[in-house]
Protein backbone atom coordinates (compact mmCIF):
# COMPACT_ATOMS: atom_id res chain seq x y z
CA UNK A 1 0.00 0.00 0.00
CA UNK A 2 1.66 3.41 -1.36
CA UNK A 3 1.08 6.39 1.20
CA UNK A 4 1.66 10.16 0.24
CA UNK A 5 4.71 11.84 1.98
CA UNK A 6 2.04 13.79 3.94
CA UNK A 7 -0.10 11.10 5.29
CA UNK A 8 3.05 9.88 6.48
CA UNK A 9 3.95 13.14 8.58
CA UNK A 10 1.04 14.65 9.32
CA UNK A 11 0.44 12.16 12.58
CA UNK A 12 4.17 13.42 13.43
CA UNK A 13 3.47 16.95 13.03
CA UNK A 14 0.16 16.27 14.90
CA UNK A 15 2.10 14.72 18.25
CA UNK A 16 5.28 17.38 17.89
CA UNK A 17 2.34 20.08 18.26
CA UNK A 18 0.79 18.14 20.76
CA UNK A 19 3.92 17.72 22.99
CA UNK A 20 4.87 21.80 22.20
CA UNK A 21 1.77 22.34 23.37
CA UNK A 22 1.68 20.83 26.42
CA UNK A 23 5.10 22.11 27.15
CA UNK A 24 4.12 25.38 26.03
CA UNK A 25 1.45 25.41 29.09
CA UNK A 26 3.97 23.80 31.77
CA UNK A 27 6.45 26.96 30.33
CA UNK A 28 4.17 29.71 30.35
CA UNK A 29 0.89 28.79 31.95
CA UNK A 30 -0.05 32.22 32.92
CA UNK A 31 -0.13 33.13 28.91
CA UNK A 32 -3.22 34.32 27.06
CA UNK A 33 -3.09 31.70 24.61
CA UNK A 34 -3.42 29.36 28.27
CA UNK A 35 -6.13 31.43 30.02
CA UNK A 36 -8.30 31.87 26.86
CA UNK A 37 -7.36 29.72 24.37
CA UNK A 38 -6.46 26.77 25.32
CA UNK A 39 -7.54 26.09 28.56
CA UNK A 40 -6.70 23.42 31.34
CA UNK A 41 -9.87 21.86 30.71
CA UNK A 42 -9.38 21.74 27.00
CA UNK A 43 -6.47 20.94 27.03
CA UNK A 44 -7.27 17.81 29.35
CA UNK A 45 -10.06 16.66 26.53
CA UNK A 46 -7.74 17.40 23.87
CA UNK A 47 -4.65 15.08 25.83
CA UNK A 48 -7.71 12.13 26.77
CA UNK A 49 -9.08 12.29 23.02
CA UNK A 50 -4.84 12.01 21.53
CA UNK A 51 -4.36 9.69 23.75
CA UNK A 52 -7.08 7.47 22.67
CA UNK A 53 -6.75 7.66 19.25
CA UNK A 54 -3.02 7.09 19.33
CA UNK A 55 -3.62 3.71 21.80
CA UNK A 56 -6.42 2.34 19.30
CA UNK A 57 -4.05 3.06 16.41
CA UNK A 58 -1.04 1.47 18.29
CA UNK A 59 -3.30 -1.66 19.48
CA UNK A 60 -4.66 -2.25 16.04
CA UNK A 61 -1.29 -1.61 14.22
CA UNK A 62 0.08 -4.27 16.80
CA UNK A 63 -2.29 -7.15 16.60
CA UNK A 64 -2.27 -6.49 12.52
CA UNK A 65 1.57 -7.28 13.10
CA UNK A 66 0.99 -10.62 15.25
CA UNK A 67 -1.46 -11.42 12.02
CA UNK A 68 0.62 -10.80 9.52
CA UNK A 69 3.39 -13.09 10.90
CA UNK A 70 3.32 -16.95 10.07
CA UNK A 71 1.67 -19.27 13.05
CA UNK A 72 5.11 -20.62 13.79
CA UNK A 73 7.39 -17.20 13.73
CA UNK A 74 8.69 -16.71 17.34
CA UNK A 75 7.79 -12.86 17.34
CA UNK A 76 4.19 -13.09 16.56
CA UNK A 77 3.32 -14.45 20.54
CA UNK A 78 5.40 -11.14 20.87
CA UNK A 79 3.08 -9.02 18.90
CA UNK A 80 0.10 -10.33 20.39
CA UNK A 81 1.07 -9.96 24.02
CA UNK A 82 2.24 -6.13 22.59
CA UNK A 83 -1.67 -5.38 21.50
CA UNK A 84 -3.03 -7.05 24.65
CA UNK A 85 -1.14 -4.97 26.94
CA UNK A 86 -2.25 -1.96 24.44
CA UNK A 87 -5.28 -2.70 24.23
CA UNK A 88 -5.96 -2.58 28.13
CA UNK A 89 -4.31 0.79 28.27
CA UNK A 90 -6.92 1.92 25.52
CA UNK A 91 -9.58 0.37 27.44
CA UNK A 92 -7.97 2.38 30.51
CA UNK A 93 -7.71 5.78 28.68
CA UNK A 94 -11.29 4.72 27.44
CA UNK A 95 -13.08 4.80 30.76
CA UNK A 96 -11.34 8.16 32.07
CA UNK A 97 -12.04 9.96 28.87
CA UNK A 98 -15.90 10.53 29.52
CA UNK A 99 -14.88 12.30 33.03
CA UNK A 100 -11.76 14.13 31.65
CA UNK A 101 -14.30 15.31 28.43
CA UNK A 102 -17.31 16.11 30.23
CA UNK A 103 -16.38 17.38 33.52
CA UNK A 104 -12.05 17.86 33.44
CA UNK A 105 -11.29 16.01 35.63
CA UNK A 106 -9.22 12.80 36.23
CA UNK A 107 -10.58 10.36 38.93
CA UNK A 108 -8.15 8.11 41.30
CA UNK A 109 -8.23 5.46 41.71
CA UNK A 110 -11.16 4.09 39.39
CA UNK A 111 -11.98 1.58 36.96
CA UNK A 112 -8.99 2.72 34.35
CA UNK A 113 -6.48 1.65 37.23
CA UNK A 114 -7.52 -1.95 36.84
CA UNK A 115 -6.76 -1.90 32.99
CA UNK A 116 -3.76 0.29 32.94
CA UNK A 117 -2.21 -2.59 35.59
CA UNK A 118 -3.46 -5.02 34.10
CA UNK A 119 -1.41 -3.95 30.67
CA UNK A 120 1.82 -4.00 31.89
CA UNK A 121 2.25 -7.70 32.61
CA UNK A 122 1.34 -8.27 29.15
CA UNK A 123 4.02 -5.67 27.80
CA UNK A 124 6.54 -7.02 30.13
CA UNK A 125 5.89 -10.69 28.67
CA UNK A 126 6.09 -9.02 25.28
CA UNK A 127 9.25 -7.79 25.45
CA UNK A 128 10.60 -10.77 27.37
CA UNK A 129 9.13 -12.93 24.57
CA UNK A 130 10.99 -10.87 22.12
CA UNK A 131 14.11 -11.22 23.58
CA UNK A 132 13.85 -14.78 23.65
CA UNK A 133 13.16 -15.09 19.83
CA UNK A 134 16.24 -12.63 19.30
CA UNK A 135 18.23 -15.43 21.27
CA UNK A 136 16.84 -18.05 19.54
CA UNK A 137 17.37 -17.06 16.25
CA UNK A 138 21.29 -16.31 16.74
CA UNK A 139 21.32 -12.07 16.84
CA UNK A 140 23.72 -11.31 19.73
CA UNK A 141 21.90 -10.05 23.07
CA UNK A 142 25.41 -10.12 25.04
CA UNK A 143 26.89 -12.60 27.28
CA UNK A 144 25.29 -13.71 30.24
CA UNK A 145 27.46 -12.02 32.40
CA UNK A 146 27.03 -8.46 30.00
CA UNK A 147 22.83 -9.51 30.36
CA UNK A 148 23.21 -10.02 34.37
CA UNK A 149 25.65 -6.80 34.22
CA UNK A 150 22.57 -4.42 32.35
CA UNK A 151 20.03 -5.85 34.56
CA UNK A 152 21.83 -4.99 37.83
CA UNK A 153 23.36 -1.67 36.67
CA UNK A 154 19.61 -0.36 35.44
CA UNK A 155 18.34 -2.00 38.45
CA UNK A 156 20.38 0.04 40.75
CA UNK A 157 20.45 3.21 39.06
CA UNK A 158 16.44 2.80 38.60
CA UNK A 159 16.43 2.23 42.76
CA UNK A 160 18.67 4.86 43.05
CA UNK A 161 16.53 7.51 40.88
CA UNK A 162 13.04 6.02 42.44
CA UNK A 163 13.91 6.01 45.92
CA UNK A 164 13.87 9.33 46.60
CA UNK A 165 10.77 9.86 44.13
CA UNK A 166 8.39 7.63 45.82
CA UNK A 167 9.33 8.21 49.56
CA UNK A 168 7.61 11.54 49.85
CA UNK A 169 4.98 9.80 47.57
CA UNK A 170 4.28 6.68 49.71
CA UNK A 171 4.95 8.48 53.22
CA UNK A 172 2.16 11.27 52.21
CA UNK A 173 -1.36 10.27 53.52
CA UNK A 174 -4.37 9.31 51.98
CA UNK A 175 -6.59 6.18 51.60
CA UNK A 176 -4.27 3.10 51.03
CA UNK A 177 -5.67 2.33 47.47
CA UNK A 178 -4.22 5.63 46.19
CA UNK A 179 -1.13 5.17 47.68
CA UNK A 180 -0.09 1.79 46.58
CA UNK A 181 -1.85 2.41 43.12
CA UNK A 182 0.54 5.57 42.79
CA UNK A 183 4.09 3.23 43.90
CA UNK A 184 2.31 0.66 42.28
CA UNK A 185 3.47 2.28 38.49
CA UNK A 186 6.95 3.11 39.16
CA UNK A 187 7.32 -0.44 40.15
CA UNK A 188 5.58 -1.97 37.37
CA UNK A 189 7.83 0.20 35.17
CA UNK A 190 10.89 -0.60 36.88
CA UNK A 191 10.41 -4.38 35.81
CA UNK A 192 9.47 -3.23 32.34
CA UNK A 193 12.58 -1.57 32.36
CA UNK A 194 14.78 -4.53 32.69
CA UNK A 195 13.90 -6.00 29.33
CA UNK A 196 13.47 -2.75 27.74
CA UNK A 197 17.25 -1.79 28.84
CA UNK A 198 18.52 -5.46 27.00
CA UNK A 199 16.12 -4.76 23.85
CA UNK A 200 17.50 -1.47 24.05
CA UNK A 201 21.04 -2.82 23.67
CA UNK A 202 20.47 -4.96 20.72
CA UNK A 203 18.30 -2.25 18.91
CA UNK A 204 21.50 -0.14 19.03
CA UNK A 205 23.05 -2.34 16.67
CA UNK A 206 19.87 -2.34 14.43
CA UNK A 207 20.21 1.57 14.09
CA UNK A 208 20.13 3.29 10.21
CA UNK A 209 18.05 -0.11 9.54
CA UNK A 210 13.94 -0.45 8.98
CA UNK A 211 14.15 -2.89 11.91
CA UNK A 212 16.15 -0.13 14.18
CA UNK A 213 13.25 2.07 13.15
CA UNK A 214 10.53 0.10 14.22
CA UNK A 215 12.27 -0.43 17.64
CA UNK A 216 13.68 3.23 18.31
CA UNK A 217 10.09 4.18 17.95
CA UNK A 218 8.78 1.62 19.95
CA UNK A 219 11.56 1.12 23.20
CA UNK A 220 11.52 4.91 22.94
CA UNK A 221 7.63 4.89 23.69
CA UNK A 222 8.06 2.83 26.42
CA UNK A 223 10.95 4.99 28.17
CA UNK A 224 8.28 7.99 28.26
CA UNK A 225 5.56 5.51 29.45
CA UNK A 226 8.11 4.86 32.67
CA UNK A 227 8.83 8.84 32.68
CA UNK A 228 5.20 9.46 32.07
CA UNK A 229 4.43 7.41 35.27
CA UNK A 230 6.86 8.71 37.76
CA UNK A 231 5.56 12.34 36.36
CA UNK A 232 2.05 11.10 37.61
CA UNK A 233 3.30 9.22 40.97
CA UNK A 234 4.82 13.13 41.72
CA UNK A 235 1.64 14.74 40.57
CA UNK A 236 -1.16 12.89 41.94
CA UNK A 237 0.06 11.94 45.48
CA UNK A 238 1.78 15.30 45.96
CA UNK A 239 -0.95 17.64 44.40
CA UNK A 240 2.27 19.48 42.26
CA UNK A 241 -0.37 20.61 39.56
CA UNK A 242 2.64 22.32 37.76
CA UNK A 243 3.40 18.89 36.55
CA UNK A 244 0.35 17.99 34.93
CA UNK A 245 1.55 19.28 31.17
CA UNK A 246 4.04 17.11 31.49
CA UNK A 247 2.40 13.77 32.53
CA UNK A 248 0.06 14.77 29.09
CA UNK A 249 3.50 15.49 27.26
CA UNK A 250 5.13 12.50 27.98
CA UNK A 251 2.06 9.75 28.07
CA UNK A 252 1.48 11.72 24.67
CA UNK A 253 5.04 10.79 23.38
CA UNK A 254 5.06 7.15 24.42
CA UNK A 255 1.53 6.37 22.83
CA UNK A 256 2.59 7.96 20.08
CA UNK A 257 5.89 6.77 19.70
CA UNK A 258 4.65 3.20 20.16
CA UNK A 259 1.91 3.60 17.63
CA UNK A 260 4.74 4.39 15.25
CA UNK A 261 6.53 1.98 15.72
CA UNK A 262 3.65 -0.26 15.51
CA UNK A 263 2.72 1.05 12.40
CA UNK A 264 6.49 0.88 10.73
CA UNK A 265 7.12 -2.70 11.96
CA UNK A 266 3.44 -3.26 9.63
CA UNK A 267 4.44 -1.38 6.51
CA UNK A 268 7.84 -3.64 6.74
CA UNK A 269 5.93 -6.60 7.26
CA UNK A 270 3.66 -5.25 4.15
CA UNK A 271 6.69 -4.20 1.94
CA UNK B 1 35.51 -17.05 -2.15
CA UNK B 2 36.63 -16.41 1.05
CA UNK B 3 34.59 -16.22 4.28
CA UNK B 4 34.89 -12.24 5.03
CA UNK B 5 34.24 -11.88 1.43
CA UNK B 6 31.11 -13.86 2.11
CA UNK B 7 30.18 -12.05 5.09
CA UNK B 8 30.94 -8.52 3.00
CA UNK B 9 28.43 -8.99 0.56
CA UNK B 10 25.98 -10.71 3.26
CA UNK B 11 26.14 -7.88 5.09
CA UNK B 12 25.64 -5.26 2.23
CA UNK B 13 22.71 -7.06 1.67
CA UNK B 14 21.19 -7.52 4.83
CA UNK B 15 22.04 -3.68 6.41
CA UNK B 16 18.98 -2.07 5.28
CA UNK B 17 17.02 -4.55 7.05
CA UNK B 18 18.80 -5.22 10.22
CA UNK B 19 21.52 -2.26 10.36
CA UNK B 20 25.52 -3.24 9.29
CA UNK B 21 26.39 -3.96 13.09
CA UNK B 22 23.58 -5.93 13.34
CA UNK B 23 24.21 -7.78 9.96
CA UNK B 24 27.94 -8.09 10.18
CA UNK B 25 27.80 -9.52 14.01
CA UNK B 26 25.06 -12.03 12.77
CA UNK B 27 27.17 -13.72 10.36
CA UNK B 28 29.69 -13.96 12.03
CA UNK B 29 27.76 -15.28 15.12
CA UNK B 30 26.46 -18.03 12.56
CA UNK B 31 29.69 -18.86 10.69
CA UNK B 32 30.95 -19.32 14.56
CA UNK B 33 27.75 -21.77 14.87
CA UNK B 34 28.21 -23.81 11.88
CA UNK B 35 32.09 -23.98 11.82
CA UNK B 36 32.83 -22.20 9.47
CA UNK B 37 36.28 -20.68 9.69
CA UNK B 38 38.67 -18.02 8.06
CA UNK B 39 39.69 -19.24 4.58
CA UNK B 40 37.42 -20.34 1.65
CA UNK B 41 33.67 -21.34 2.21
CA UNK B 42 31.79 -23.74 0.31
CA UNK B 43 28.56 -23.69 -1.38
CA UNK B 44 26.78 -25.93 0.97
CA UNK B 45 27.86 -23.82 3.51
CA UNK B 46 26.97 -20.49 2.32
CA UNK B 47 23.65 -22.27 2.04
CA UNK B 48 23.68 -23.39 5.33
CA UNK B 49 24.65 -19.87 6.33
CA UNK B 50 22.00 -18.10 4.32
CA UNK B 51 19.61 -20.36 5.96
CA UNK B 52 20.08 -19.49 9.80
CA UNK B 53 20.20 -15.79 8.46
CA UNK B 54 16.71 -16.28 6.71
CA UNK B 55 15.63 -17.68 10.22
CA UNK B 56 16.77 -14.46 11.92
CA UNK B 57 15.27 -11.91 9.60
CA UNK B 58 11.98 -13.74 9.67
CA UNK B 59 11.19 -12.25 13.23
CA UNK B 60 11.91 -8.42 11.73
CA UNK B 61 10.66 -9.00 8.54
CA UNK B 62 8.25 -12.22 8.25
CA UNK B 63 8.91 -15.16 6.10
CA UNK B 64 8.11 -13.52 2.42
CA UNK B 65 10.08 -10.98 3.15
CA UNK B 66 13.07 -13.26 4.54
CA UNK B 67 13.24 -14.92 1.48
CA UNK B 68 13.00 -11.82 -0.91
CA UNK B 69 16.35 -10.77 0.71
CA UNK B 70 18.45 -14.46 1.10
CA UNK B 71 17.06 -14.58 -2.51
CA UNK B 72 18.53 -11.31 -3.57
CA UNK B 73 22.09 -12.31 -0.71
CA UNK B 74 22.19 -15.51 -2.78
CA UNK B 75 22.35 -13.28 -6.22
CA UNK B 76 24.70 -11.10 -4.97
CA UNK B 77 26.94 -13.95 -3.89
CA UNK B 78 26.59 -15.76 -7.01
CA UNK B 79 28.78 -14.03 -9.26
CA UNK B 80 32.02 -15.11 -6.56
CA UNK B 81 31.14 -18.35 -5.96
CA UNK B 82 31.63 -18.49 -10.21
CA UNK B 83 34.28 -17.16 -9.78
CA UNK B 84 36.42 -19.56 -7.09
Amino acid sequence: MKHGAGSKTLPWVVLVLAVAAYLGWAAAPASALYTRFLTPSRLLALAALLKLVYLLGATGWAFACRDRLEVDNPARPAWFLLSLGLLSTFAGQLSLAPSQVVRAETPFPSMADIFFVLGYPFLIAALLVLLHAYRDAGFPIGSLAERVGIIVGVGVIAIVVATPILRPVASVGGPLLDRVLTVAYPILDLALLLPLALLLRAALRLRGSHAGEVWFLLLGGFVFLCAGDACFAYFQSLGKEHLDPYVHATFLLSYGLIAGGAHRQLELLKS
Amino acid sequence: MTTSEAVEVMAKVLAPYIGDTMARSATAAHCQKLGITAGPVSHEQLEALLGKLRGGLNIFLGRDKSASVVAEARRALAPREGAR
